[in-house]
C-alpha cells in the first residue's frame, strides 16, 4: 500500500503555459463525451436528426420522430451522467483530502449503505416510485448523521473515529438492507439494480431534483478547497495556521455528503467513481484543491457519460457495472504504476 | 407410412404405461441428481407455489404436510404449515413435517441437508412453456398419479387451445411491452411468459435476440412505440421521460395487471390456462362479450 504522497502546493502556475490547453483538452473532453453520449444509443439517430432534436428542444418547437428520444431521454440522461460523475468525484477528491487518505471514497460514511436502505424499504414496503429517490436521500443523510454522532469525541471528529464509525454503519444498514430484500424476494431485482447504479430513467425532473444538491455540496467544497490544501499540512500545522480544523473537517464532510447523497439517491450507488477519478486528477493536474476538485469534476463527469453509454450499448446494460468492471483493474494498475 | 409411425408413437406416449407407478423408482431430477423414491410418498412438502398447485390439482392435497410461504392455492393450503420459503427454508421445520418427499426448484440448498437427513429430495422445475406440461407428467409418475396427470395436461391443452382459437382469429394484434419490473425488464418471447403473451393474442416488441428477461432501454420502447403496456400503470408510464406521447399511452392502454393474475401469470402450473385466459381477455376485451 503506498502512502499518500505528500501534496505539493499548488504551483504558482506559470499563468498561461499550462492552463489554456488543458482548460481546452478539459472542455473538448466533455464536449466529446455529450456529443457521443447524445448522438448514440440503442436506437439510431442520423446526426442531423440529432442536431435539428436539439434545436426544437431548445426552441420549443414539436418534437418530431426521434426527437423525444434525443431531447427526453438521451439529454437529460446525459446531463444526468455529468451531474453525478462530478458529485461523486468531487466528494471523492474531498474525502481524500479530509482523511489524507488515498483510499477514501464518497461512501465512506455510510451514504451508500443508507440510501440502499432507503431504497429498499420503498421497494419492499410497494411505495410509489417517486417516493423511493427521497427515502434514499432521508435514509443517506441520516446515515451520515449517525456516523457523525458515533465518532464524535466532545466537540472533536477525529478521522480515524469517523472512518471505522462510517464502515460499522455502512456494514449495519447494509444487513439491515439484506435481511428486507430476503423478505420480499419478489422484489429483489429493483433493489439490485439499484445498488448498481443506473441513469435508465433520468428525465430533465430529476435532473433539476439532483442539481440543487450537487451545486450547493460541491459550490461548499471548492470555497473550502484552500482550507483543504492547508489541512495537507497536518492538523496541528492547520491550526497554527488559523484553520478550524475540525469545523472544516465537519463541513467538508457534510457538504460532499449532501452532493452525493443527491446524486446517488436518484440513480443508485455507482463504485469506482469518487475513487479513482480524483487520482487521475491529481496524476495529470496536480494536488492543489482547487484545481483537483474542478478537474475531478469535469473528468467524472465526461468519463460517467462515457460508462454510461458502454453500458447501454453493450450487454453490461448498467453503468454501475462498467464503472466497477473498468475501474477496479485500473485502479490497480494505477496503485502498481506510482512510485514512491 | 410415417403418419401411422407417428401415430403409434403419440398414441403409445400416451396411452402409454399410465398406469400405477413401480416402486421404487429411480429418476435424475432438474438438479441432475440421481433419486430413488422408495414407496408412494404420504407425506409431502412442497416449497414452490406452482408445484403445490399441481399436487393439489392431482387430487393429493391431503397429502402436503408442508408447503412455502409463498403457497397460497388453493385456499385449503392456508391450513398447512408454513415450511419458509425457497431460499430461507426453516430446515428443522421441514423435518419435523416427517415428509418422505419435499419437492424442490434448482434455486434451492435443501437438497444437501435434507438427503443428508435421509428424506428424499426431488427438483422440478418447470421453466419454459413446454416444460410446464413435461413436469407435471413427472410428478405425476414421483407421486403415484401417473392417470390423473394425463388427464389434467389434456385439460390444460384443451383449455389454452379454447383461448387461442379466439385470439388467432382477431382481427389486429397490437404491439405490446409487457413490464415485469420498472427498472425495466421485459419478457422475451421464448420465456414462459413471453410464450403466453403471445398466445394471447399480442406482437412483443422484444425481439428473441434480446434474451428471456432482458433488461431494456427506454430509448428502444419509445422507438417501438408500441399500442399496449401490460404490468404498469398508466400514471407511471406518462411520468417516463418521452413516454407520454407513445401510442399505449395516449390511447388509454396502459394497463396494471391485477395482483391475483401476475401471481398467476409467474405460476407455470395448472392455472396456466386461466391465467391465459384473463391476459387474453385484458389484450382483446372485444373477442370476450
Amino acid at each position: 500500500m503506498s502512502t499518500p504522497s505528500p501534496a505539493r502546493p499548488a504551483r504558482p502556475a506559470r499563468r498561461w503555459a499550462g492552463r489554456v490547453p488543458r482548460a481546452l483538452g478539459l472542455a473538448l473532453l466533455v464536449a466529446v463525451a455529450v456529443v457521443l453520449g447524445t448522438g448514440l444509443g440503442r436506437v439510431t439517430v442520423p446526426p442531423g436528426d440529432v442536431l435539428g432534436a436539439l434545436w426544437r428542444g431548445v426552441t420549443g418547437h414539436e418534437l418530431v420522430g426521434s426527437d423525444v428520444i434525443v431531447w427526453q431521454i438521451r439529454l437529460p440522461r446525459v446531463v444526468m451522467g455529468l451531474l453525478v460523475g462530478a458529485a461523486l468525484s468531487m466528494s471523492g477528491g474531498a474525502f481524500q483530502g479530509v482523511f489524507r487518505n488515498p483510499l477514501a471514497d464518497p461512501y465512506l460514511l455510510g451514504v451508500a449503505s443508507g440510501s440502499a436502505l432507503g431504497a429498499t424499504v420503498a421497494v419492499v414496503l410497494n411505495w410509489p416510485r417517486a417516493v423511493i429517490p427521497v427515502a434514499a436521500l432521508v435514509c443517506a443523510l441520516g446515515a451520515v448523521a449517525l456516523t457523525l454522532v458515533l465518532a464524535r469525541e466532545g466537540r472533536r471528529f477525529p478521522p480515524t473515529r469517523l472512518i471505522l464509525s462510517g464502515v460499522v454503519i455502512g456494514s449495519v444498514l447494509s444487513a439491515l438492507s439484506t435481511a428486507l430484500i430476503l423478505r420480499g424476494q419478489d422484489r429483489a431485482r429493483l433493489v439490485l439494480s439499484y445498488t448498481l447504479g443506473d441513469l435508465g430513467f433520468s428525465g430533465w425532473h430529476d435532473v433539476a431534483t439532483v442539481l440543487p444538491y450537487v451545486a450547493v455540496g460541491g459550490g461548499l467544497l471548492l470555497l473550502l478547497s484552500r482550507a483543504l490544501d492547508t489541512l495537507q499540512l497536518g492538523d496541528l500545522t492547520a491550526r497554527s495556521l488559523g484553520v478550524p480544523v475540525e469545523r472544516l473537517r465537519l463541513l467538508v464532510v457534510v457538504s460532499a455528503s449532501v452532493a452525493t447523497a443527491g446524486a446517488v439517491a436518484y440513480v443508485g450507488i455507482i463504485g469506482f467513481v469518487g475513487l479513482i477519478v480524483p487520482h487521475i486528477a491529481r496524476l495529470a493536474f496536480g494536488a492543489g484543491h482547487r484545481t483537483l476538485l474542478l478537474t475531478s469534476a469535469v473528468l467524472g463527469g465526461a468519463g460517467l457519460v462515457l460508462a454510461d453509454l458502454l453500458a447501454r450499448t453493450t450487454v453490461l446494460s448498467q453503468v454501475g457495472i462498467v464503472t466497477t468492471l473498468l475501474g477496479g483493474p485500473f485502479f490497480l494498475w494505477l496503485l502498481r504504476s506510482q512510485r514512491d | 407410412m410415417k403418419i401411422l409411425t407417428l401415430t403409434t408413437i403419440l398414441s403409445v406416449t400416451l396411452a402409454g404405461t399410465a398406469a400405477a407407478t413401480a416402486y421404487p423408482l429411480t429418476l435424475t431430477d432438474d438438479l441432475a441428481r440421481k433419486v430413488t423414491v422408495k414407496a408412494e410418498p404420504m407425506r409431502i412438502v412442497s416449497m414452490v407455489p406452482s408445484t403445490s398447485e399441481t399436487v393439489c390439482a392431482l387430487g393429493l392435497c391431503d397429502r402436503l404436510v408442508g408447503v412455502d410461504q409463498y403457497s397460497d392455492y388453493p385456499a385449503q393450503l392456508a391450513k398447512v404449515t408454513k415450511v419458509g420459503d425457497l431460499y430461507t427454508p426453516n430446515i428443522e421445520a421441514i423435518v419435523a413435517a416427517r415428509p418422505d418427499l419435499v419437492l424442490v426448484s434448482k434455486y434451492s440448498k435443501l437438497d444437501g441437508p435434507l438427503t443428508q437427513a435421509g428424506i428424499t429430495v426431488v427438483a422440478v422445475n418447470p421453466e419454459t412453456y413446454d416444460e410446464v406440461f413435461s413436469k407435471i407428467l413427472i410428478l405425476g409418475k414421483v407421486v403415484n398419479r401417473e392417470v390423473a396427470a394425463k388427464a389434467l395436461v389434456t385439460t390444460m391443452a384443451r383449455d389454452i387451445a379454447k383461448t387461442e382459437v379466439l385470439t388467432r382469429a382477431a382481427p389486429t394484434k397490437p404491439t405490446a411491452y409487457f413490464e415485469i419490473d420498472p427498472t425495466p425488464y421485459s419478457i422475451g418471447p421464448k420465456s414462459f411468459m413471453g410464450v403466453l403473451l403471445t398466445k394471447a393474442g399480442a406482437q412483443n416488441i422484444i425481439p428473441e435476440s434480446m434474451g428471456d428477461f432482458p433488461k431494456v432501454d427506454p430509448e428502444f420502447i419509445v422507438k417501438a412505440n408500441p399500442q399496449l403496456m401490460l404490468g404498469l400503470d398508466a400514471k407511471t408510464a406518462a411520468a417516463r421521460p418521452g413516454w407520454a406521447t407513445l401510442n399505449a399511452v395516449k390511447s388509454g392502454r396502459v394497463i396494471a395487471l391485477p395482483a391475483d393474475l401476475s401471481s398467476n401469470l409467474s405460476r407455470p402450473g395448472p392455472r396456466l390456462p386461466a391465467a391465459l385466459r384473463a391476459l387474453a381477455k385484458l389484450i382483446h376485451p372485444e373477442l370476450f362479450r
